[in-house]
C-alpha cells in the first residue's frame, strides 16, 4: 500500500477512529461478559463494566463442552474443503486453459452457468440425495458441497490463461509429461491464485450454516457455527451469558490469531480477487 | 485455442472430469431434482402427489411469502448501498502505507472472519433491550432501551446493521486492491491540471474502480438476497413475521411444515429473482458502457 | 496450532467399545455447572436434573456411552431434517402433542416391549401419561411430565397493591376483574401487573388462547383438518390480550429469558409461564435478600371465562425408527429405566409426575406448592388426539396472536389469517 497523502487527514482520522470504536466495541463487551460469573450477570449484565473478573467460565468450556470439538470439526471441515476446492479447480483451470479435447468448450459453458445457481436452489434436492447415499451425518457429507465451486474453476482458468505459452512448449521440449508440466511448472506460478481461492474457500466453509445445520445430525459432528446455534437460541436455559460470550471468544480465538499472523498474506490474497 | 495442441483428449478428460463429474452430480442433478420436486405436493419423507404447477400458483397468491419477498429487498436495499459506500471510503482512507492505516485495515476487517452464529451471538448482546450493551449505555444517560429485535420498524434496520458490521472486510479489500491498481501518472497529470480533490475522485478514482464496484454491488446483492442465518438467529424472523426473508421462509416451510414441494418452488423462485436482478444489474452496467 | 490441533484430536478420536446410544434433548445447555456432576439430588432447573441423571447413568453403566445432542427449543425443524436425512437419534424429547405427527407417518417405534425389559407398563403410568404416549393400542413414548401453564405470583407485590387476603392472593374472575386488579396494581406499585414473555416464545399466546377456549369448551378443531379460531370467544380472548399490552399493563419486548428473569428482579407481579419455574422461583424464594425471598406464591390460570381450566401437556421420550443392535436396544431400555426410576426428582422441577408412584411419595407431597396446583390436573385439557402438526400450528397462531396483541394488525383480521394459515397447513399435509 503506497499511494496517497502520506498521513490521514485529521477529519477522515476522527471519522475512522468512531468507525473504529463501533467495529471494537461489541468485541469488547462480548469479552467482558465472557470474564464475569454468571450469578451476576443474571441481575444486571452491567456489570461486566466493572471487577472482579474470573476465568471460570472458560474453565467450564475446557472441563465439559463439546466446544473443543465443534472447534475441531470446523477446521477438519474448512481445511478438507479449501485442500480440495484448490486440487479440483486448479486441475480443471488448467484443463480448460491450455488442452484440447472434444466438447471442451461446452463443458466450460456449463460450469459457468453454475456461478448463476444460489445454494438455495439445490439444498434440499440435494439433502434428499445425500440421504439416499448415507453421506449425512459425516465429514465427507459436510465437504462434498463446498467442493462444487465453479467461481473457482473459471478463476483458475482465467489465470492459466494468462501464463505464456512458450512456458509449456520450453518444459515439453525438454520432455516433460503433461502432468509433470502441470505439477512442476505452471502450478508454482498459480501460488498467488491458490491464496486468493484458498482464503475464499476457508472463509466460506467456517461460515457455512444451513448445510451443517441440516446435514450434522449428532454432536459430535456439529460444527461451531450449528452447535453454537443450539445454545444461544435457549440461552434462558443455559448456564448463563458469560458461559455463552466465553464460548463466542473460545471459537473466534483461533481464526483470529490465524488472521493476525498471516494478516498481510490474507489481504494480498482478498487483492488478488480484484486484480483479474 | 491457446495451448500446444498436443494433449490428447483422455488427459483433457482426466483434468477436467473429477470436477465437472462432481459438479454435475452435487449441482446440476440436484437442480433438475428440485424443479421435479417443485411440481410435487411432496413430504419430507418421500411422500409426493403430482400436482403440475399448483404450487407456483399457490406461491404468487401467498401473502407470506410475498412479505418475504419485501422483507428480503428491503435488506438488500439498506445493506448494499451503506455497505459499499462505507467501504469505499474507508479504502479511500485507508489507501497508505502509514502504521495506523494498517491497524485500522486490520480492525474493520477483523469482523469478517467471525462465522454467523458468533456474529449473532455478539451481536443479541448488543442489541437485546433487557441485558444489551446499547441499553446499558444509555441506561447510563437514564434513557429507556429501545426494543431493537421486537419492535416492527427496528428489526429488519438491526438485522442490517449487524450484517453490515459484518460484511466490511471483502468489499474494503476489494477496493483497496482496485485503488492499487491506479497507474499513478493519472493523479500526476491531475495534480498538474490542479483539479481539487473532489475533481479527481469523480473524474479519475471513481471511473477507474468502476470494474470493483460493479463487482462488490454484484456480490454483495446476491448475498443478501440469500440471507439467513442472522435472522432466524437474532430475531427468528419475527415480530410476526415481519423479518423474515425468503432464505427463512423456505427453512420454515420445509423443516417446520414438512412442505418440501412447496419449500422448493420457494427456492425455484428466489433462484429466478437471484438471476434476474444480476442480469438487470449486469444489463444497466453494458448499457452505459456502451452510452461512453 | 497445530498442537492444538494434535491435542484436540487425541481427546476426541479415542477408540470407544462401548455400546452408544444417541439421546436428544431440549431443555438448554448447562454443562458449565453440570457438566460432570452426577448428584441429581442437589441439581437445579430442567436442564441441571436431566444432565446429572444422564450423568450418573453412565457412571452406573460403564458399558453404554450416551451421546447428547442439545438441539434449540423445540428442536422440531431440527428432528425433521435428521429424519430426512435418515439419521434420527435413539430417544428424543417430545411433547405429548406432537407425538401424533410422527407416529401417523410411520416414523417412530413403539416402545411397549422395551418398557416391558425395564419393569415398566401402561398401567405404571399416571392417566394424562397413558393418554398422552398411547396410539393405536400401542406406547409409542415413556411419559415424562405433564406441564401447564401457571400463574406465578409475586406476593410482595400484590400485598403492596392490596391484592392479597389472609396470606393468599387474589386472583381475578372476570376479564373486567383482570383490567381493575391490573390498573389498580400500576397505580399502587409502579409496575405492571403481568409479565409475559411476548418475543419469539409461540407457547405463551398459544397456551393463553387455548386455555380460555378450552375453558369455554370451544371445539377449537372440529377436525382433523380445520381449526375454527376466528370466533367469537377467540376475538373477546385475544382482544383482551390487547388491551392489555395497549395498556401498558404487562411488560412488553421481552423474550422467555428477559421476562424469567425480570420476574426474579422484582420488576411485575403475575409471570404466567409453565410449571417449569417452580422450582428455579423457589430457590429464590428461599433466599434471604433476593426480591423474592419469602414472596413467591404460584396458582393456576385464573377461572376469567366458563369454567376452570388449563390447556395442558406433557413431555415424553420417543424413540425414532431406524436399525438398532441388540446390545443398543437393551440399553436404550436400561436407560428408560433408569430415568423412569427418577421422575420424582424431575418434578422438583415443578412438573407434574407422569408416572403414579410418584404421587403417593412422601416427599413428592412435602414438594413446595404442590397444593396449589394440584388442581391442574383435574382441569387440564389437551386438544383432541386427531390434531396433528400442533407444533407448527402454534407457530403460525403465535405470529398472528402477537400483530393483534402489539396492534400490528386487527384482531378480526389477525384470527382471520390465522384461520387461513392454519386451514391451509392443514388441507396440505399428505
Amino acid at each position: 500500500m503506497s499511494r496517497g497523502r502520506d498521513r490521514i487527514s485529521p477529519v477522515a482520522l476522527v471519522g475512522l477512529l468512531i468507525g473504529a470504536a463501533i467495529m471494537v466495541a461489541p468485541l469488547v463487551w462480548t469479552l467482558l461478559l465472557s470474564l464475569k460469573s454468571n450469578s451476576e450477570l443474571m441481575r444486571d449484565s452491567a456489570a461486566a463494566f466493572s471487577p472482579p473478573y474470573t476465568l471460570e467460565n472458560y474453565h467450564a468450556i475446557l472441563a465439559a463442552s463439546l466446544v473443543p470439538r465443534w472447534l475441531l470439526n470446523s477446521l477438519i471441515v474448512s481445511l478438507g474443503t479449501t485442500a480440495g476446492v484448490l486440487i479440483l479447480c486448479s486441475l480443471a483451470g488448467y484443463g480448460f486453459a491450455r488442452l484440447q479435447f472434444p466438447f471442451r468448450r461446452t463443458l466450460l459453458a456449463l460450469v459457468l452457468i453454475g456461478l448463476a445457481i444460489p445454494e438455495q436452489a439445490v439444498i434440499l434436492p440435494r439433502h434428499q440425495l445425500f440421504a439416499q447415499l448415507g453421506l449425512h451425518n459425516s465429514y465427507p457429507g459436510l465437504m462434498l458441497p463446498g467442493l462444487v465451486a465453479p467461481f473457482g474453476v473459471f478463476f483458475m482458468t482465467q489465470y492459466f490463461r494468462a501464463i505464456p505459452v512458450e512456458l509449456d512448449e520450453a518444459a515439453m521440449l525438454d520432455g516433460a509429461s503433461r502432468f509433470t508440466l502441470f505439477w512442476k511448472v505452471l502450478l508454482p506460478l498459480t501460488l498467488p491464485a491458490q491464496a486468493t481461492l484458498g482464503v475464499f474457500t476457508f472463509l466460506g466453509s467456517w461460515n457455512d450454516y444451513w448445510w451443517p445445520l441440516i446435514s450434522a445430525t449428532t454432536s459430535d459432528r456439529f460444527t461451531l457455527t450449528v452447535g453454537l446455534a443450539s445454545s444461544q437460541m435457549n440461552y434462558a436455559q443455559t448456564s448463563g451469558l458469560g458461559f455463552l460470550m466465553a464460548q463466542a471468544v473460545f471459537a473466534s480465538i483461533p481464526i483470529l490469531v490465524v488472521y493476525v499472523l498471516f494478516q498481510k498474506q490474507i489481504v494480498r490474497a482478498m487483492a488478488g480477487a480484484a486484480v483479474r | 485455442m491457446i495451448g500446444p495442441r498436443s494433449g490428447s483428449t483422455w488427459q483433457g478428460y482426466a483434468f477436467v472430469g473429477p470436477f465437472v463429474a462432481l459438479y454435475c452430480f452435487l449441482l446440476i442433478y440436484p437442480l433438475f431434482m428440485g424443479i421435479e420436486i417443485s411440481f410435487n405436493r411432496a413430504d419430507l419423507f418421500g411422500n409426493r402427489e403430482f400436482v403440475g404447477l399448483e404450487n407456483y400458483r399457490r406461491l404468487f397468491a401467498d401473502p407470506i411469502f410475498h412479505q418475504a419477498v419485501a422483507t428480503t429487498f428491503k435488506l438488500t436495499l439498506l445493506i448494499v448501498p451503506t455497505l459499499t459506500v462505507i467501504t469505499l471510503l474507508l479504502a479511500l482512507a485507508l489507501n497508505r502505507a502509514t502504521r495506523t492505516a494498517g491497524v485500522l485495515r486490520g480492525v474493520f476487517f477483523s469482523s469478517s472472519v467471525l462465522s454467523v452464529t458468533i456474529l449473532t451471538l455478539i451481536w443479541r448482546f448488543v442489541l437485546t433491550p433487557d441485558a444489551g450493551l446499547i441499553a446499558k449505555l444509555l441506561g447510563v444517560f437514564g434513557w429507556e432501551p429501545i426494543p431493537f429485535l421486537s419492535d416492527p420498524d427496528l428489526t429488519v434496520p438491526a438485522l442490517a446493521i449487524a450484517t453490515v458490521w459484518w460484511s466490511l472486510g471483502l468489499p474494503m479489500m476489494l477496493f483497496l486492491a482496485g485503488l492499487q491498481q491506479i497507474p499513478g501518472d493519472i493523479y500526476e497529470a491531475a495534480a498538474l491540471d490542479r483539479a481539487s480533490r473532489w475533481t479527481t475522485f469523480w473524474k479519475v478514482t471513481l471511473p477507474s474502480l468502476r470494474g470493483v464496484l460493479i463487482l462488490v454491488i454484484m456480490l454483495q446483492t446476491a448475498a443478501q438476497l440469500q440471507i439467513f442465518g442472522q435472522a432466524q438467529l437474532l430475531t427468528s424472523g419475527g415480530p410476526s413475521g415481519r423479518s423474515r426473508p425468503i432464505v427463512l421462509y423456505i427453512y420454515e416451510l420445509a423443516f417446520g411444515r414438512w412442505e418440501l414441494g412447496y419449500a422448493i418452488a420457494a427456492a425455484e423462485v428466489l433462484f429466478l429473482l437471484v438471476l434476474v436482478i444480476t442480469a438487470l444489474q449486469y444489463w444497466a452496467v453494458s448499457r452505459t458502457k456502451a452510452d461512453r | 496450532m497445530i498442537m492444538l490441533a494434535a491435542l484436540l484430536l487425541s481427546g476426541c478420536l479415542q477408540t470407544d467399545d462401548r455400546t452408544t446410544i444417541v439421546v436428544q434433548r431440549f431443555f438448554g445447555e448447562c454443562g458449565a455447572v453440570y457438566g460432570t456432576s452426577t448428584d441429581v439430588a442437589t441439581a437445579e432447573s430442567e436442564c441441571g436434573i436431566l444432565m446429572t441423571m444422564i450423568n450418573a447413568f453412565e457412571a452406573a453403566n460403564p458399558d453404554v456411552r450416551v451421546k447428547i445432542n442439545v438441539v434449540a427449543w423445540p428442536g422440531y425443524p431440527q428432528l425433521s431434517a435428521q429424519f430426512a436425512a435418515g439419521d434420527p437419534p435413539d430417544l428424543v424429547t417430545m411433547h405429548q402433542s406432537v407425538i401424533s405427527d410422527y407416529q401417523a407417518r410411520g416414523l417412530l417405534d413403539p416402545m411397549d416391549g422395551l418398557l416391558a425389559q425395564a419393569g415398566i407398563t401402561a398401567e405404571d403410568f399416571t392417566a394424562a401419561g397413558r393418554a398422552g404416549v398411547i396410539k393405536d393400542g400401542q406406547i409409542y413414548a415413556m411419559p415424562w411430565d405433564t406441564v401447564g401453564g401457571l400463574f406465578h405470583i409475586n406476593t410482595a407485590l400484590m400485598a403492596e397493591a392490596g391484592l392479597m387476603r389472609e396470606g393468599r392472593p387474589i386472583l381475578p374472575e372476570s376479564p373486567e376483574q383482570l383490567l381493575d386488579h391490573a390498573r389498580h396494581f400500576r397505580a399502587a406499585t409502579g409496575k405492571p401487573y403481568l409479565i409475559q414473555a411476548q418475543v419469539n416464545d409461540p407457547a405463551t399466546h398459544v397456551r393463553n388462547l387455548y386455555t380460555y377456549l378450552l375453558a369455554q369448551d370451544a371445539q377449537i378443531f372440529p377436525d382433523a383438518r380445520t381449526i375454527r379460531i376466528n370466533t367469537p370467544r377467540a376475538r373477546e380472548i385475544v382482544k383482551l390480550l390487547r388491551t392489555i399490552h395497549a395498556d401498558g399493563l404487562t411488560t412488553r419486548s421481552q423474550d422467555f429469558s428477559a421476562a424469567t428473569q425480570a420476574f426474579t428482579n422484582g420488576e411485575g407481579g403475575i409471570f404466567p409461564v409453565g410449571t417449569w419455574m417452580i422450582g428455579p422461583y423457589e430457590e429464590e424464594a428461599r433466599t434471604p435478600g433476593r426480591p423474592l425471598y419469602n414472596s413467591y406464591a404460584v396458582m393456576p390460570y385464573p377461572s376469567l371465562y366458563g369454567r376452570p381450566a388449563a390447556f395442558v401437556d406433557g413431555h415424553a421420550w420417543i424413540m425414532p425408527k431406524r436399525k438398532r443392535s441388540d446390545p443398543e436396544l437393551r440399553a436404550i431400555s436400561r436407560f428408560l429405566g433408569f430415568l423412569a426410576e427418577r421422575n420424582y426428582d424431575w418434578t422438583r422441577t415443578g412438573h407434574l409426575p407422569a408416572f403414579k408412584s410418584v404421587l403417593d411419595l412422601p416427599q413428592f407431597e412435602a414438594l413446595p406448592h404442590r397444593g396449589d396446583i394440584a388442581a391442574m390436573a383435574a382441569t387440564g385439557g389437551q386438544l383432541p388426539a386427531y390434531v396433528q402438526r400442533q407444533s407448527a400450528i402454534q407457530g403460525l397462531l403465535a405470529e398472528e396472536i402477537e400483530a393483534a396483541v402489539t396492534g400490528l394488525k386487527p384482531v378480526d383480521t389477525a384470527l382471520e389469517d390465522a384461520e387461513r394459515r392454519v386451514n391451509e397447513l392443514l388441507s396440505q399435509m399428505l
